[in-house]
């Protein structure tokens, strides 16, 4: 099983997901994964179960996977027009 | 008899004032060497360097990201050498308050230095010193 991350392993996943939010080319996919990853990261604050810290550490990991891979295939479509949200 | 002259080092003269009233500023200097002897010589370079605190606007701004994102009221004083954790910050908030300065600034902070950053007069330095770089 994966050992428990450290706090700065655990600071660089938060960095890494807030920045990959970044990229992505529509307005409430980028929000949504910002909201989600603070949302997630607070509610996990409190863990200190070593096992229980080392899953949510693999999820996260995962997710950023996910987002990576998506930000790239959002960007094939990206659109031409702003959001309202935006302007 | 040779006489070298050491072009003048330019610098651009910033002069910041803080709070502390400290002034900082950089002097244009000129070398010039007389030698004697037919060779030329390596003129040493010297490199004057003064770091001077941030000026005014940028730590307005940061502190402005910094109230907005720990939602402090008003009357609450934010000013350079407030340390985030007083102000109620934890790790996670230091990392949205440095993502949003980069997102405002336009700059990439990296991992290393936002992990150092516990003031706001630090932010605001560092903010500088990577707009110097761009």
């Amino acid at each position: 099983m994966a050992t428990k991350p450290t706090r700065r392993e655990v600071l660089s996943l938060f960095r890494s997901l807030m920045r990959t939010a970044r990229e992505f080319t529509d307005y409430n996919i980028r929000e949504y994964t910002k909201r989600r990853t603070v949302d997630a990261f607070r509610h996990n604050r409190k863990l200190s179960d070593p096992a229980e810290v080392a899953a949510a550490f693999a999820d996260g990991k995962s997710q950023l996977g996910v987002a990576k891979r998506q930000a790239v295939v959002y960007s094939l479509y990206a659109p031409s027009i702003k959001s309202v949200m935006e302007m | 008899m040779a006489s070298v002259t050491a072009s003048s080092v330019k610098f651009s003269s910033v002069s910041c004032l803080i709070k502390q009233n400290q002034v900082s500023n950089l002097k244009k200097a000129s070398l010039s060497f007389t030698g004697n002897g037919s060779q030329s010589r390596r003129l040493p370079v010297l490199r004057f360097r003064i770091t001077c605190a941030a000026k005014p606007e940028t730590v307005k701004k940061v502190v402005d990201i910094v109230r907005k994102q720990l939602a402090l009221p008003e009357d609450r004083d934010v000013c350079g050498e407030s340390k985030f954790s007083v102000l109620g910050a934890d790790s996670l908030d230091t990392v949205e308050i440095v993502m949003g300065l980069e997102e405002e600034f336009g700059i990439c902070v990296e991992e290393e230095s936002a992990q150092s950053i516990s003031t706001v007069q630090e932010a605001a330095d560092l903010i500088e010193e990577l707009l110097e770089k761009k």
